[in-house]
């Protein structure tokens, strides 16, 4: 059977898989962007809070996929659970990282300027820091999601949804006949979701950056 | 993508370590260990667990592992580095956007997907799990290594030419030597990024401390997964903090 | 608030300090002064003698420590902060416009903070634009970006102004731009205050930018002392020590004289001489000597009469009997 004929024959399967792939890491992402947004607007005036959560999610990401992934079976047990909560926890440190950098990086006349034409420290914060910090922010979400579709391939392993059931079906199969299909089709589709990923920031990134950001001088 | 992206690509860690602070890595590591050190010592294991958890076994794997992750990272550095040199060299214009785009790409990669095609080719091994681990560790390097060039200060540059120094001295004395944090700070995430695919060596019998958390999942036996897994998370937590020490050390002064 | 007249109104000043946590001496060291309602007020001094921070206090950027500010009688320090700033125009030196704002939104930010409706506010933006030379139609939909530092210079004067407020705070705001420009601005905005009348504190320590602008001038030292407070005229006939003649410089007489104008000294003849080097109406005192010094006359016409070199040493108060003589011994 060529590949063609695989990807044809099981069309219903992977096309299901790469939707749970899709989805288990876009439901990780909202909920970390959402945390870890919310994380650097708290800590980014504070240099003791801001360096624990940044110590601390990247201490999380220090942590190998397939350890972390075992070790919360006791706890969440297999499949989505532990999924969910693994990868929520590795896509923590790009976004407050970003979000932070983008909020100090902020040109400190502007913020003075600012609290000098009367604006409270919320409006500065909402209407100036977060505008101007958003396309760094949205840099660091999606690095975040590049990062959690590849480690999401591992968690086919603890009854995890996704793609990497193909890549772990094949291995189980090795040497058998559609062990290189089924290994080919859950590399490429984890791909070709990345790629979609990344054209839909692309897209994202354009409508959303303020147009003065985007003006050539 | 450019400067937004790269942000990110250098410095893990936003305070460098300094006086005690130092010690906080190591001492929280070794208490993890001396915890579960103790934790098994409660459990009365069965011959299965019995044969996984002993002296030799997690001296064995925990030297396939350091093995795996030592070898990979040399290789990576001898291919990656003098690659991103070339790249930041580069005149086309491609070929930046195209390693930036191709680096961030390339995390989406599942390197277990890699690992097993690699089997196609090679067998399993100690050499798939290898060929695997560098394939997917060079473009971050390469990437952080070009940007680290690219980013230097072209006034610095100018001044250097104006001095008189020839590019190749440029490069040597002023652009490697302020590059070096950037780089650092790339093989660094690629140590630690390697300790944790490394274990997935052990799905092309590279062996691994791996080996035990798979072990531990097939035959049900939930300790050797953990003594596996902690290991693992330990090694990866001490050579994220040895890779702080060597940036430290390594970085030139006044930087 | 204060703010019901739209022409400036007084501020006071009463033993102001600003002592930081932790530093030795206090930053502003009991500062009194009053503003007298409708002035540009300079205050002038070296780097980090306490004038900006000083300035950000009567709008409470910075908290003082102790003491008293009062604003058309009004004490400063019992109302809300926010509230206070949005009727006290501030303008920097870096500018500090919003870039993710076109130039409209820009200047349109305080008024909508205000409430005003929709209609006058973009009535404001339209007059305000006007007001600093920037064409509406082709500005008010760009971004700062896309503008020159002179331009968005402007823009920020213009969004000091927008909800009309009574006074300006101004930290050296021109600081940022070249020299030609520079002086483009500040003689553009000497006659706009000269419209508009608002209380303006204004911070330099460009003692030129001090004299071309202030209707007073406040010399300070460290921690803010006031080493001199007059016009501009009297500190620099009588430079009350040796601190503020050191800000002077060499050429106080040449200063003064950049002062006055040809319509401030008696005339020769009350009719202009097309024989001699002709200079402009207006024209300052200044001039009018660069004018006979580069024709090595003792006198010059202007269009509403002769004036002579005693005229010049006269106006600035110097005995003059000798120096004509040694000028026309190079020229007769």
């Amino acid at each position: 059977m060529t590949f063609s004929e695989y990807v044809v024959s099981r069309w219903d399967t992977l096309s299901l898989a790469a939707a749970e792939h899709a989805l288990v890491v876009a439901v990780a992402i909202g909920i970390a962007t959402a945390v870890g947004v919310g994380i650097g607007l708290l800590t980014y005036e504070t240099p003791k809070a801001r360096g624990a959560s940044l110590a601390l999610s990247a201490g999380i990401l220090t942590i190998p996929s397939l350890a972390l992934l075992t070790l919360l079976i006791p706890f969440t047990g297999l499949g989505w659970g532990s999924t969910l909560i693994a990868l929520t926890g590795y896509a923590f440190l790009p976004i407050i990282r970003n979000t932070v950098t983008g909020l100090r990086g902020v040109d400190a006349a502007t913020v003075e300027a600012g609290r000098g034409m009367g604006l409270s420290s919320a409006r500065v914060l909402l209407r100036v820091r977060l505008p101007l910090a958003w396309p760094l922010i949205l840099a660091g979400v999606r690095i975040s999601t590049q990062m959690l579709i590849g480690i999401a391939a591992i968690a086919a392993y603890v009854d995890g949804p996704g793609l990497g059931n193909q890549i772990f079906e094949g291995l189980a199969r090795l040497g058998s006949v559609n062990s290189l299909n089924a290994t080919l089709a859950g590399t490429l589709g984890i791909v070709v979701i990345a790629v979609l990923f990344d054209a839909g920031f692309s897209a994202v990134r354009l409508l959303t950056t303020p147009r003065g950001l985007r003006v050539r001088p | 993508m450019t400067a937004e992206t790269l942000a990110v690509g250098t410095a893990r860690t936003p305070a460098r370590p300094s006086g005690l602070r130092h010690l906080i890595a190591p001492a929280a590591i070794a208490a993890a260990l001396v915890t579960l050190y103790a934790w098994v010592s409660t459990l009365e294991l069965d011959s299965i667990e019995r044969r996984s958890l002993n002296q030799a076994v997690l001296v064995d794997k925990t030297v396939e592992h350091l093995q795996m992750t030592v070898a990979a990272t040399a290789l990576v550095v001898v291919i990656a580095i003098p690659l991103g040199i070339v790249a930041s060299r580069s005149r086309n214009r491609f070929v930046t956007p195209l390693i930036l785009t191709a680096g961030n790409l390339g995390q989406a990669v599942p390197c277990i997907g890699l690992l097993v095609l690699a089997t196609f080719v090679l067998g399993v091994g100690f050499q798939t799990a290898l060929v695997g681990l560098v394939v997917y560790a060079v473009l971050p390097v390469l990437r952080n290594t070009m940007v680290g060039v690219q980013q230097i200060d072209p006034a610095l540059i100018e001044a250097a030419r104006g001095m008189g120094m020839t590019k190749g001295q440029i490069l040597r004395r002023v652009e490697l030597k302020l590059a070096v944090p950037a780089i650092l700070a790339g093989l660094r995430t690629a140590l630690v990024l390697t300790v944790g695919v490394a274990t997935l060596g052990a799905f092309v019998a590279a062996g691994g401390l791996g080996e035990l958390i798979i072990n531990g999942l097939k035959l049900n036996r939930m300790p050797v997964t953990i003594v596996g897994a902690v290991l693992t998370a330990c090694i990866a937590f001490f050579i994220d903090w040895l890779g702080g020490l060597a940036e430290n050390l390594l970085k030139p002064r006044g930087i | 608030m204060f703010d019901r007249d739209p022409a400036g109104v007084r501020i006071e000043l009463r033993e102001l300090t600003k002592h930081y946590p932790g530093q030795p001496a206090p930053a502003v060291d009991n500062v009194s002064l009053d503003i007298p309602a409708g002035e540009l007020v300079v205050f002038v001094g070296p780097s980090g003698c306490g004038k900006t921070t000083t300035m950000k206090m009567i709008n409470r950027l910075v908290e003082p420590t102790s003491g008293q500010i009062r604003i058309g009688g009004q004490d400063v320090l019992g109302l809300h902060p926010d509230e206070l700033r949005r009727h006290i125009g501030y303008a920097i030196q870096q500018v500090g416009l919003f870039p993710h704002l076109t130039v409209g939104q820009n200047v349109a930010m305080v008024p909508k903070l205000l409430g005003w409706p929709a209609a006058k506010v973009a009535a404001r933006v339209e007059e305000l634009l006007e007001l600093v030379s920037l064409d509406p139609g082709t500005f008010r939909d760009r971004y700062p970006r896309q503008l020159s530092g002179g331009q968005q210079q402007r823009v920020g004067v213009a969004r000091a102004l927008a909800a009309d407020p009574p006074v300006m705070l101004m930290d050296e705001p021109f600081g940022a731009t070249d020299p030609i420009t520079r002086e483009h601005l500040q003689n553009e905005f000497a006659k706009l205050q000269k419209q508009l009348r608002k209380t303006i504190i204004f911070v330099t320590h460009d003692f030129e930018e001090a004299i071309r602008l202030g209707d007073r001038i406040a010399v300070l030292r460290e921690r803010s002392h006031i080493a001199q407070y007059d016009t501009p005229a009297n500190i620099l006939a009588a430079p009350a020590d040796d601190y503020v003649a050191g800000f002077i410089g060499q050429d106080a007489t040449l200063k003064r004289l950049a002062l006055l104008r040809v319509e401030d000294v008696p005339y020769e003849s009350p009719l202009p001489d097309p024989a001699l080097p002709a200079v402009a109406a207006g024209a300052t005192l200044r001039e009018a000597l660069d004018t006979m010094v580069a024709h090595a006359a003792d006198r010059c016409s202007t269009p509403s009469g002769v004036i002579t070199y005693a005229a010049l040493c006269g106006a600035v108060g110097t005995a003059h009997e000798q120096a004509p003589e040694e000028v026309t011994a190079g020229d007769r």
